[in-house]
């Protein structure tokens, strides 16, 4: 279908005359302007803004001023960012927190689900859908301000401890436990994952499981020894998606602390800060500069997830070779 | 199907690629063109000024009122008006600053004017003034004074407020208890609202710590000062003072527990403990009563913070500025006096942005205002306002919006146990000089 099957056509006559460079150069024109209201859009919206904010991180520019008369300040955002401000480490401290503590579990939750729900029965699209579903609301400020309220003194989660005698803590409000109830809702919203585990389990030969059996072995030893090596790929692959995801973590904690990263900064996440600094405080350069060192260092932890992929990766068709 | 690439003659194939070619550019022509149409807004005698402000349904409605009359005075001026909620308002204009677009008029708070007013965004006004096309005469001084900014007037005020503390009525004649009485001491106050708290077991107020405005009054009732110019004008003892009364006051169980208080620290008037039932009494404005009135089914008191009510001041509650950059400033500047002058468009506008800045029409609206909780604004700041002292603060300097989130950060670490008033005195001193660029 692309141009550059056709021009491989061994059945084409016209391959070595003349005209066939002309006719490339023309087909791989078409193809640009196919693909121009994606250049374009990668172009304005993506590349040409970065490149500016990378400008602008090497100057005090703030949104009140015009671009041309912001001043070169050199390195000292990137100075100010790893030596003066508490709140930037503070914020990185949280964002981690955030990160190691979601990631594994909503990635446990996701597989569990998933395996759950990879068998034949009646109805079983309709589970998938349901358990789907939270992930569908996303990013939502409308899923966070029921969280919110769940999650308060008087709040639903605090009235179903109350069944049982026990009384809650205002989850939202207290700083030691803010983070947490993030954490919960983003390990809720487990769908996306999830349906990747489930495509990954169907890849899983039965054979494999049929051989297993007959030599006895049990639930769990098929479980480590089947399917987490025959779902590596997958779950490498959800693990750097869900990574990256994690880290960029912004519309919950905002809802949750209208804004401001509280109580005492126990919410505040790196994207927040950042959001704080750049509209709020009106530092766009600071800001600038926190988004392209940000930029850095969830490529540095891709590459690192990458580099130990080799060690625990099993790919199939690698080893047929 | 797999299309041949042989199909069709060369001139067919220049043909569609012309069409592509065009089908593409010819959008991008049309936005080029709608871009150069923004220049044409005052084309053929007519003016269409921008004018954005944040704000409930009701002050939209009063704001298109008097706009409209302004229209029919001047047929040849039509208005894009833009409002919302208070949440996201200085994103939205920092935004539209930034791309040069700022509106001919805007709403502006003491939070944010000097930032704009430091970098060259709000148009001097102080001409204006002289040349008669903008009247402030009538205004009290100390209110046009407040919108000054490094000796030039950066915004019109559009309304009068000062520190109110509010109390829930209903529930003190309920239980029978004594309302707080102007001119009481802060400790007094505090015994007071323990006192609340015991007999009708609702916390008996909101923690004031984390409230700058409190703060601000406490600091010149003891001869200090929020700021001295575009320094602090305060030091790390003042804060301990006041961290470590607030902090009393939660041991005598005066105030709510930390999570309580931490909601009640959110600037939303609707989240205020006083409407959510929550504490005694709140720490707000004057002009917030009639909305803070919508909120609750009980009745309202109002009056000075504790201590000496004459360090309060006539505070702009809001500016309209006009935009340095936009092609219609004269007219602009007509519309703000017109706003702030006009008796018909003042009737119109009422007390919604606070009590008048124009005190001739002041007297004119306080006869004839009805709602009673606007009568109870105008006449507890008329109170006030008749033994307001000398030397009001002035505008406070850019990274002041910084100095109030500071402040509640701090002060709830000290709330949720977390620092001593010692050390968040340290803290919050170093942490706002670093907001204001202080030595």
């Amino acid at each position: 279908m692309t141009a550059s099957t056709l021009t491989r056509d061994p059945a084409a006559p016209a391959a070595h005359r003349p005209g066939r460079r002309v006719r490339r150069r023309r087909e791989n024109l078409a193809g640009y302007v196919f693909l121009s209201p994606w250049l374009l859009g990668l172009l304005g919206i993506t590349a040409v803004p970065m490149l500016i904010s990378l400008y602008l991180s090497f100057t005090d520019y703030s949104p009140l001023i015009s671009l041309g008369d912001a001043s070169w300040v050199g390195f000292d955002n990137y100075r100010r960012m790893f030596t003066a401000d508490q709140s930037y480490w503070h914020a990185v401290t949280v964002t981690i927190t955030f990160a190691l503590v979601a990631v594994p579990l909503k990635l446990a939750a996701a597989l569990g689900v998933a395996m759950l729900l990879n068998r034949t029965m009646r109805g079983i699209s309709v589970f998938r859908g349901l358990f789907y579903l939270p992930s569908l609301l996303g990013g939502s400020v409308a899923l966070a301000i029921v969280w919110v309220s769940m999650f308060n003194r008087e709040g639903a989660f605090n009235s179903f401890l109350a069944l049982f005698g026990i009384e809650g803590l205002p989850w939202v409000n207290d700083p030691d436990w803010a983070l947490y109830t993030l954490i919960l809702l983003a390990v809720w919203q487990f769908g996306a994952p999830m349906v990747i585990f489930l495509a990954g389990l169907k890849q899983v030969p039965s054979e494999l499981y049929e051989a297993a059996s007959v030599d006895g072995a049990s639930p769990w030893r098929k479980f480590v020894h089947i399917t987490l090596p025959m779902l590596s790929p997958v779950i490498f692959f959800n693990l750097v998606l869900e990574t990256i995801n994690g880290f960029q973590g912004f519309t919950s904690a905002f809802v949750l602390s209208n804004g401001t990263g509280g109580p005492v900064d126990s919410t505040l996440m790196y994207t927040l800060n950042l959001y704080i600094k750049g509209f709020v405080e009106l530092d766009m350069g600071y800001a600038s500069a926190m988004a392209w060192v940000f930029l850095l260092v969830i490529g540095a932890i891709t590459v690192v997830l990458f580099s130990t992929g080799r060690f625990w990766v099993h790919y199939s068709d690698n080893e047929e070779r | 199907m797999e299309p041949n690439p042989r199909a069709g003659t060369p001139a067919q194939r220049t043909t569609r690629r012309r069409l592509l070619a065009a089908a593409l550019t010819v959008p991008l022509l049309l936005g080029g063109a709608a871009a150069c149409g923004d220049d044409d807004s005052s084309s053929g005698g007519k003016t269409e000024l921008s004018i954005f402000w944040w704000g409930a349904e009701k002050r939209a409605e009063l704001t298109d009122q008097a706009l409209a009359l302004y229209t029919q005075k001047h047929p040849d001026v039509t208005f894009k008006k833009t409002w919302q909620g208070n949440q996201g308002y200085f994103d939205k204009l920092a935004t539209l600053t930034a791309g040069g677009n700022a509106p001919d008029i805007f709403q502006i708070d003491d939070n944010y004017i000097s930032e704009y007013a430091g970098r060259g965004v709000t148009l001097d006004l102080t001409p204006y003034t002289q040349n008669g096309k903008l009247d402030v005469s009538k205004f009290p001084e100390s209110l046009r004074k407040y919108g000054e900014v490094d000796g030039k007037l950066a915004g019109v005020a559009m309304g009068e407020n000062t520190q109110g503390l509010v109390y829930n009525k209903t529930l003190l004649e309920k239980f029978k208890l004594p309302e707080p009485k102007t001119g009481m001491s802060w400790e007094e106050f505090i015994d007071w609202a323990a006192n609340v708290t015991k007999v009708s077991k609702l916390p008996g107020t909101q923690d004031a710590s984390a409230v700058y405005q409190a703060l601000w009054v406490y600091l010149r009732q003891n001869g200090k000062d929020l700021y001295s110019g575009k320094q602090l004008g305060f030091d790390e003892a003042d804060m301990t003072k006041w961290f470590t009364l607030w902090k009393d006051a939660r041991a005598k169980g005066a105030t709510p527990t930390p999570d309580v208080i931490h909601e009640g620290n959110a600037s939303d008037v609707s989240k205020q403990l006083i409407v959510t039932g929550k504490a005694g009494t709140s720490w707000v404005w004057t002009n917030q009563m009639p909305e803070l009135k919508k909120n609750t089914e009980d009745e309202l008191g109002l009056m000075a913070y504790p201590g000496d009510s004459k360090v309060q001041w006539a505070r702009a509650s809001l500016y309209f500025s006009a935009f340095r950059g936009s092609k219609n400033k004269d007219v602009a500047v007509d519309v703000i006096n017109f706003l702030a002058n006009d008796p018909d468009a003042a009737k119109i506008l009422g007390t919604d942005r606070g009590l008048p800045p124009n005190t001739d029409i002041r007297a004119q609206i306080a006869a004839s205002v009805t709602d009673p909780n606007m009568k109870q604004t105008i006449a507890v700041q008329d109170e006030l306002g008749k033994q307001f002292g000398p030397n009001p603060p002035t505008v406070p300097p850019q990274g002041h919006s910084k100095v109030r989130s500071e402040l509640v950060r701090v002060a709830e670490e000290v709330v949720y146990g977390r620092q001593t008033p010692e050390q968040a005195a340290a803290a919050y001193v170093s942490a706002a000089k670093a907001a204001i660029g202080a030595s």
